[in-house]
């Protein structure tokens, strides 16, 4: 008999949730050595912190299949498991896109130019900020489990919400001035270098919407009045 | 040594036996959720357990130990041959104490009220024939079976619904706490004791008439509610470390963003000058919402919920001695139901001429509980409270308080039902109202599972002993 209230509580999926949080952290957090390496045109330094990511981004998928492993039609969640399922997607693309940018700088050794080096540092601090804002409101989910997501929790972790959401324009007006300085560099580079930075500017700004994106669903999570 | 004799021996020993395994696994299903949750240690936990389940078997226990006893099986029916009646008894009492062992081995979740209740009806229909039984009684007891843990759930999601609304969603969690405390224990004190003492007592020659009842449990649950203010006020509530300009206050943040999408509204129903000078007040509101939320202190939210669940954690060691007190009262009724009627029996050699269990046999039941609990139960107690860890004070308090009042109300109406049904029950009902991290609802159909099996079952190894007895003594 003893064994029907221990069965009754299943494995939470909330914890790894928060722990795989931190690995996706873990790999946007090597973003910036991969950067500092690249202006030094330090090319092996870049192979190395890229096969650093590529290592940190695979254990986050398998704790992200673990997760996945461990969460049968029959456990029943005080949110929606759409939702959830959906957080833990968001988090890994976020992990998945950090690594495309580090495999992207490998793929020739390219130049940073002077001419949108400041505003290029501006837009990756800008993401990796607004990527930390969505990393809290994903610590605050103990809180929020305890007060039912509701109440003075949830409406602070609204407010984080909406912060995450500025941040994510913010970066997204820094994007469309680095564009410019990119443009008005043309001349200075290869086709294919354009093209590439193109592309590493493209799926570095993904990171701020995937961010932006992971907040809004958590904020579908939450009892407000 | 007559046969009686060895007989009377032989059915003290299997009530004793399975009043000792009822100590042994039964009562950490009632007290388990405390310890997990931190509100007693395990010594505190076995002490008090020991205490409740004892008064509860003592002063309580008879309304169900009389239904199994005599309630059941109409005795009559045995009047030519009083030792059939006894075997039979005898019977329920060491096939479910088998049985009990071979699940336990396996891991089954077989409750010991079924297989006794279904023992005795088996033993009854087969060899006393289908008059043999009381069937509205028996219809009675299976509906309590299915109702007692939708009702425990069903409370304990009324009462996690209290407790979420005025505590968790307001913007002083430990202030309401406070003042949500006094009426938590007046209403739940109010409830057990007038289920106590309306007729309750009566075995022991305790009567009052209803305006005493009434007058004793106000005046009891008064006092209760009082002690629980005084106790209560002395825990402080935290405070914002820094000095701000502003105060934090959420319902100030909640009306300026009603006001906000208001203005948005008028503003779209207006043109040309109106609706700019809208727009201005819009922002304005923007700013002042703005400048509320930068005064938040982030550790405060945290720090209230710990103190909120100190609080519960006081509740909850009530609730789990109320827990105890139920469980006691209705459990014991297995083992000495049946050790009653084969005693009554042995010792008068005719069939039952009264329905009322005497004292000393609940105070015997009692003992073998708790020794079950001392020798053995302290064990599973200490392995429940390490495994379950997830529920929090509130969350237990929520659960006991449904289970509790259920069990006891069943108690009280004579009903033998599982203590441990009702409790999942009630932290079912506990987890829909979100509570709970994660919930495996397996669990539930196990229990649909075991409301089918065990009636067979039970009856089938009580048939099986009883010609096993009937061959050895017959």
């Amino acid at each position: 008999m003893l064994s029907a209230i221990m069965n009754l509580f299943g494995r939470s999926p909330f914890a790894p949730l928060q722990s795989h949080m931190n690995q996706v952290s873990e790999c946007v957090r090597h973003l910036k050595t991969l950067f500092e390496a690249v202006k030094r045109k330090d090319y092996d330094e870049v192979q190395s912190i890229t096969d650093k990511i590529s290592e940190l981004e695979h254990e986050a998928d398998v704790t992200k299949n673990d997760i996945r492993n461990h969460l049968p039609k029959s456990l029943f969640l005080p949110i929606d498991r759409g939702n959830l399922l959906e957080v833990l997607g968001l988090q890994d693309k976020i992990a998945d896109r950090a690594e495309e940018v580090a495999i992207l700088l490998t793929l020739k050794q390219i130049d940073m130019l002077d001419t949108f080096k400041d505003d290029f540092n501006e837009f990756l601090d800008k993401n990796i900020e607004t990527f930390d804002c969505a990393r809290l409101i994903i610590k605050e989910m103990h809180e929020l489990l305890e007060s039912s997501f509701g109440g003075a929790e949830a409406i602070k972790v609204r407010a984080m919400v909406d912060e995450v959401s500025f941040k994510e324009h913010e970066a997204d007006i820094i994007q469309r001035k680095l564009l410019k300085s990119l443009f008005k560099a043309e001349n200075e580079m290869t086709y294919s270098s354009f093209h590439l930075w193109l592309k590493i500017f493209e799926t570095l700004g993904s990171i701020s919407n995937l961010s932006e994106k992971l907040a809004n669903r958590v904020r579908l999570m939450l009892e407000l009045k | 040594m007559s046969v009686e004799t060895i007989l009377l021996i032989l059915v003290l020993v299997a009530g004793f036996y399975t009043a000792w395994n009822i100590g042994a696994n039964d009562v950490a299903n009632a007290m388990g959720t405390s310890v997990g949750s931190g509100a007693l240690t395990i010594k505190k936990a076995v002490i008090l357990a020991a205490i409740f389940e004892f008064t509860g078997a003592l002063f309580f226990g008879s309304h169900v130990s009389d239904t199994i006893q005599s309630g059941i099986v109409n005795s009559e029916v045995f009047a030519g041959n009083p030792l059939i009646l006894v075997y039979g008894m005898l019977a329920a009492l060491t096939g479910t104490g088998i049985w009990l062992q071979t699940a336990s081995y396996f891991g089954w979740p077989v409750s010991t009220t079924h297989s006794i209740v279904g023992g005795i009806i088996g033993f009854g229909a087969v060899i006393g024939g289908i008059d043999a039984i009381y069937w509205d009684n028996v219809g009675f007891i299976f509906l309590s079976w299915v109702v007692s843990p939708v009702l425990g759930g069903l409370v304990a999601y009324f009462i996690f619904g209290i407790l979420r609304k005025q505590i968790f969603y307001t913007s002083e969690p430990v202030e309401n706490a406070k003042k949500l405390t006094p009426i938590l224990i007046f209403v739940f004190v109010i409830i057990l004791v007038i289920l106590l003492m309306f007729h309750g007592l009566e075995h022991i020659n305790v009567r009052f008439n209803f305006i005493q009842t009434v007058a004793i449990s106000l005046g009891f649950a008064a006092l209760c509610s009082l002690l629980s203010y005084f106790w209560v006020n002395g825990i402080e509530v935290p405070t914002a470390s820094k000095e701000k300009q502003t105060p934090y206050n959420p319902e100030v943040i909640l009306a300026l963003d009603k006001a906000k999408k208001n203005l948005l509204l008028a503003q779209n129903s207006s043109v040309g000058s109106h609706r700019y000078q809208l727009s201005l007040l819009s922002d304005e509101i923007d700013n002042l919402s703005s400048s509320y939320k930068q005064n938040e202190d982030p550790e405060l939210t945290r720090s209230q919920y710990a103190i909120v669940e100190r609080i519960f954690g006081g509740l909850q060691i009530i609730t789990a001695c109320c827990m105890a007190f139920a469980h006691g009262a209705n459990d014991v009724a297995n083992a000495i139901g049946p050790l009653s009627a084969a005693i009554s029996i042995l010792m008068t050699g005719e069939i039952l001429k009264t329905t009322v269990v005497p004292v000393w046999q609940l105070a015997l039941g009692g003992v073998g509980v708790v020794l079950g609990l001392a020798t053995w139960g302290w064990r599973v107690i200490e392995t429940i409270g390490k495994k379950i860890t997830e529920l929090t004070p509130t969350r237990g308090f929520a659960a006991e308080f449904g289970a509790a009042t259920t069990v006891v109300l069943a108690s009280r109406l004579g009903l033998p039902i599982s203590t441990t049904h009702t409790l999942v029950g009630a932290v079912v009902g506990v987890g829909l109202a979100r509570g709970i991290e994660a919930l495996d609802l397996r669990t539930t159909r196990d229990i649909f599972i075991s409301w089918i099996v065990t009636i067979p079952i039970g009856a089938a190894i009580t048939i099986a002993t009883f010609y096993l007895l009937l061959e050895i003594f017959g």
